[in-house]
C-alpha cells in the first residue's frame, strides 16, 4: 500500500512539475501566434495542438538566422516581424551577428527582467556573492554587459550586480585596449573578470609583457563568445598560460540565451524555467569525446513581446542529464 | 516656463531660475556638507585636511573653502599605485546604495569612479533638464551610443526611464570600425535624438561619404543631436547642422568627476549645472581665483555626496567663465572649455590652444572642418608654425595668405603654415605634434 501511494504520489509530483512548463509553452505558442513571422511558420501546420513539449518539438518548425534576414529585407521591418506588441519595443539592441542588412533585438521590461535572471544565476553559479567586484571586458553592447546593472540600462531595474550584491566594471573589449584590461585587473581585483573571446590572446600578450600573475588578482576568468565556445582544448592551454581557471559563456543573442559552464561540472548550466534547449536530431552531427554533438534549439519562455521558439543556432552540444550538485535541476549541455 | 516657450515638466525643478543669491547660498550649504562627510568618512581628505591645517568645522564663508588645497589627477594615480587598490578612501562604499565602478580614460592616465544609484539619481535628474532643452521629450525615441563603460551613461539610463523615452543601441562602440552599424540604426530604427561624442559623428559622416550617401538622408528622421566630447566652433556647428539636416545641435561638456556644462538653445555657451558642482578658474601658476573672461585651469567640487568625491580638483582643462548672462534667464553661468592644458603652445609669450586657431580655419569658408595641427617647439618662438591638410593639388596661396590675415587679427601672431597632402595616421586627430617628432617625419 506504502508503495502504491508513493508512486501515485511521485505522479502527482511530477504532473505538477511538468505544468508550468506546458503553461508556459502554450502562453509562447499563443503570443507567437500573434506575429506575423509565426503565423506564417504556423501556417502548414494543420492542427496546432501542443498538449506536451514532445509535440512541441516535433510540430512547431525550427528558424534560423537567415529567415530573420530574409524577412527583414523582405517586411522591411527593423525587428523580422518577431515583435507582437502594438507599441514600440522600450529598448532594441542591434544584434552583433554580422548579417546584411543588421538584426535588432527588441525589449520590454519583462523580457529584459528574464534575460537579467539567466546572468544573474550565471553569475551565482561561478560564486558571485555579496560584496565581489566582476569585471566585464566586453562592449557596452553585450549582454554579458548591459544586463549586469540596472545603472548601464535603462527600464532594467535589477541587473545581475544589484541581484547579488556585486559592484561590476566594464570597459568595452576592444582587443588592442588591452592594456585596460591588465589595469583594471591590478587596480580593482575583481573575483570573476568577462573577457570576449578575440580579447582572450591580447590579454595574454599583455599580462606577458607586465609580468602579472592573474591569480594574483582574479579567482577565475570567464570567455564569453556569441554562439561559439573555445574548444576544451584551447580552454586547458589558456589556464595553463594564464594559471588561473577558464570558464566558457554562450550567448545566443537572438535567443536571449545564456549559459555558463559550472567549475565543478564543467558542463554549461542553463535552467529549464527560463529555457527549453533541444537537439537537433536530424542532421550535422558529430562525434566529440565519444558524444554525439548537434546544433542546439533555443526556446526561451521570458520574452513573451518578441517570442523566440526553437531557435536553430550555430552551436554544436549536447544535451546532459541534470544532477550537478551546484544546480541539481539545472539542465546541462557539453559544448 | 523656459525661455523658449515650452513649459518644463514638473520633473525638473526650477533651480537653473533661481536668483544668483539663491544659488550662491545652496551651494555654499552643499559645499559644507561635502566637507563634513569627507572630513568624517573619507580618509584621503582627513590626511589632506590635517597636512594643510584645514579645518572643515571653520568653513564659515566660500573664503575659508578656497584654502582647501587643489590636487590633480597624478596625485589620485600615486595614491592608487601606492595603495595597489582603487579604493583608496575618497569614496564611501556603503552609502548611496548599489554601485558601478568606472574608468576614467584620458590623456592623464586612468583613474576609477564609484557611482552609487544615489549619485545616478541626483546627477541623472539634474541632467534631465539639458536634454529636456536639447528637444528630448516623453515618447521619442533616442539614439544611445556609449552604454555602460562610460560615465555619461550611468546618469542617461535614469533620464531614458524617467522621460519615458524608447532607445536604440548600434554594436559596439564609437570607433570609426563601427560607423556603419551606427547608420543602420538611424535608417532602420529612425530615432529622434541622438546622443553621441563628436569625434564619432566625424566619422559617421565621413563613412557616409565613402557610400556616396548624403548625410541628411541618414538623419531624416533625427530633430536634434547632443555631442559632447571635443568642443565646436560656431561655423563648424553651422555646417554639421546643415549637412545633417538637423534642426538643432547641442553641445555639452563635463567630467565624471563632477562637472556638468550643457547648452541652452541660445547657444552662448555652456551653462554650469550649479546644483551638482562648484566651477572655479584659477591662475596655474599662482593658483589665484580668475574673474570671468579670464582663461585658467578648471577646478571643481562636486556637490553630490555619493561615490567619489572630488573637492578642488584641478581638471587640468583650460576653460574660462564667461562675462554676461544667457538671454535664456537662466542664473546659471556659461563656460567654455578650450582644450586640455597639454595642449597649449607657447608663442610669442602667448598661450595658444588649437581651438583658437581652429576659429580662424573655420572663419574661410572653404576651409571649415579641414584637419590640422600646431607644431610644437620645445620653446616658446615668435610665429605659430601650422600644419594642414591640403584641400586640392592646385594650391591653397589664397587660403594661406587669408589664413594668416585671420590668424593676425585674431590672434595678433604671425603664423607659418606647412600643406600636408595628408596628416600622418598617427597624428589623426592629434591637434598638436611637437617639433622633433613633425622633423623626424619629414627626414
Amino acid at each position: 500500500m506504502g508503495f502504491g501511494h508513493n508512486l501515485r504520489d511521485f505522479r502527482i509530483v511530477r504532473r505538477n512539475f511538468l505544468k508550468p512548463e506546458i503553461r508556459r509553452m502554450k502562453r509562447l505558442i499563443q503570443r507567437g501566434a500573434v506575429s506575423p513571422f509565426y503565423r506564417r511558420k504556423f501556417k502548414p501546420i494543420k492542427k496546432l495542438r501542443v498538449p506536451d513539449l514532445e509535440t512541441f518539438s516535433r510540430k512547431i518548425p525550427p528558424f534560423t538566422l537567415e529567415e530573420l534576414v530574409e524577412e527583414k529585407t523582405a517586411s522591411g521591418d527593423p525587428y523580422s516581424l518577431r515583435w507582437c506588441e502594438k507599441k514600440s519595443p522600450l529598448l532594441a539592441f542591434q544584434l552583433e551577428y554580422d548579417t546584411e542588412p543588421r538584426l535588432y533585438l527588441p525589449l520590454d521590461r519583462l523580457a529584459l527582467k528574464g534575460y537579467a535572471e539567466a546572468l544573474t544565476r550565471c553569475w551565482s553559479l561561478l560564486g558571485l556573492a555579496r560584496g565581489d567586484r566582476v569585471a566585464i571586458f566586453d562592449y557596452g553592447t553585450s549582454p554579458v554587459t548591459y544586463l549586469a546593472s540596472g545603472s548601464y540600462t535603462p527600464y532594467l531595474g535589477r541587473g545581475a550586480a544589484e541581484a547579488l550584491a556585486c559592484t561590476p566594471i566594464c570597459n568595452d573589449g576592444v582587443s588592442n585596449m588591452s592594456q585596460r584590461a591588465v589595469e583594471i585587473l591590478k587596480t580593482i581585483r575583481p573575483r570573476i573578470f568577462f573577457l570576449r573571446s578575440d580579447c582572450l590572446q591580447p590579454f595574454i600578450h599583455q599580462a606577458d609583457a607586465a609580468a602579472l600573475r592573474c591569480s594574483d588578482y582574479i579567482g577565475a576568468l570567464v570567455v564569453t563568445e556569441s554562439e561559439g565556445a573555445l574548444s576544451r582544448m584551447e580552454q586547458s592551454t589558456f589556464e595553463k598560460k594564464l594559471g588561473v581557471p577558464i570558464y566558457r559563456m554562450l550567448r545566443i543573442d537572438v535567443a536571449m540565451f545564456l549559459a555558463v559552464e559550472c567549475p565543478h561540472c564543467r558542463l554549461l548550466h542553463t535552467w529549464r524555467d527560463l529555457y527549453f534547449v533541444e537537439n537537433r536530431q536530424d542532421a550535422d552531427e558529430e562525434i566529440v569525446d565519444g558524444a554525439v554533438r548537434s546544433p542546439l534549439l533555443i526556446t526561451n519562455w521570458f520574452a513573451l513581446s518578441c517570442p523566440t521558439l526553437r531557435y536553430l543556432s550555430q552551436i554544436r552540444g549536447s544535451l546532459k542529464a541534470p544532477g550537478c550538485p551546484h544546480g541539481p535541476h539545472d539542465q546541462r549541455i557539453a559544448i | 516656463m523656459s525661455s523658449d516657450g515650452r513649459r518644463s515638466p514638473r520633473f525638473i525643478d526650477g533651480k537653473d531660475f533661481w536668483s544668483e543669491a539663491r544659488v550662491a547660498k545652496f551651494q555654499f550649504r552643499k559645499i559644507k556638507a561635502i566637507l563634513r562627510h569627507a572630513s568624517l568618512n573619507l580618509p584621503f581628505y582627513q590626511r589632506r585636511f590635517k597636512e594643510s591645517g584645514f579645518d572643515p568645522a571653520a568653513v564659515h564663508t566660500l573664503h575659508d573653502f578656497w584654502r582647501v588645497p587643489t590636487f590633480k589627477k597624478v596625485e589620485i594615480i600615486q595614491e592608487v599605485r601606492s595603495k595597489g587598490y582603487f579604493d583608496f578612501a575618497m569614496e564611501d562604499a556603503v552609502r548611496g546604495g548599489p554601485a558601478v565602478l568606472c574608468m576614467t580614460s584620458g590623456t592623464l592616465g586612468t583613474t576609477f569612479l564609484h557611482l552609487p544609484r544615489k549619485w545616478r539619481s541626483i546627477r541623472g535628474d539634474s541632467l534631465l533638464r539639458a536634454y529636456w532643452w536639447c528637444g528630448l521629450r516623453p515618447g521619442m525615441r533616442m539614439l544611445m551610443a556609449a552604454p555602460a563603460w562610460h560615465s555619461l551613461a550611468v546618469p542617461e539610463t535614469r533620464i531614458i526611464e524617467k522621460l519615458g523615452v524608447a532607445c536604440v543601441i548600434p554594436w559596439g562602440t564609437f570607433l570609426p570600425r563601427f560607423s556603419g552599424n551606427f547608420i543602420s540604426v538611424l535608417t532602420d530604427l529612425k530615432p529622434d535624438f541622438v546622443s553621441m561624442f563628436l569625434p564619432m559623428l566625424h566619422a559617421l559622416v565621413a563613412e557616409l561619404r565613402r557610400r556616396h550617401v548624403a548625410p541628411a538622408t541618414a538623419f531624416r528622421s533625427v530633430k536634434s543631436l547632443l555631442l559632447v566630447g571635443a568642443p565646436m566652433t560656431p561655423r563648424s556647428r553651422e555646417k554639421l547642422r546643415d549637412e545633417l539636416g538637423v534642426s538643432e545641435i547641442f553641445e555639452g561638456l563635463g567630467n565624471p568627476e563632477g562637472l556638468t556644462a550643457m547648452e541652452c538653445s541660445f547657444h552662448c555657451g555652456h551653462h554650469i549645472f550649479m546644483d551638482g558642482c562648484y566651477v572655479e578658474i584659477l591662475d596655474p601658476k599662482t593658483g589665484a581665483r580668475l574673474p570671468p573672461g579670464q582663461r585658467g585651469t578648471v577646478v571643481i567640487t562636486s556637490l553630490i555626496p555619493y561615490g567619489s568625491i572630488y573637492i578642488r580638483y584641478d581638471t587640468e582643462d583650460l576653460g574660462e567663465i564667461l562675462p554676461g548672462s544667457c538671454a535664456c534667464g537662466r542664473s546659471w553661468p556659461l563656460m567654455e572649455v578650450y582644450d586640455r592644458r597639454t595642449n597649449i603652445v607657447q608663442v610669442a609669450g602667448k598661450e595658444i590652444v588649437p581651438y583658437d586657431v581652429r576659429l580662424c580655419v573655420d572663419a574661410i569658408p572653404e576651409m571649415v572642418g579641414i584637419p590640422f595641427a600646431l607644431v610644437r617647439a620645445a620653446e616658446s618662438r615668435p610665429y605659430l608654425k601650422l600644419v594642414i591638410q591640403k584641400l586640392s593639388a592646385d594650391g591653397s596661396n589664397g587660403l594661406e595668405n587669408r589664413l594668416k590675415n585671420l590668424i593676425g587679427e585674431h590672434l595678433q601672431l604671425e603664423a607659418q603654415i606647412e600643406w600636408a597632402l595628408e596628416l600622418p595616421e598617427r597624428w589623426k586627430g592629434v591637434t598638436v605634434i611637437e617639433e622633433k617628432d613633425w622633423r623626424a617625419a619629414h627626414v
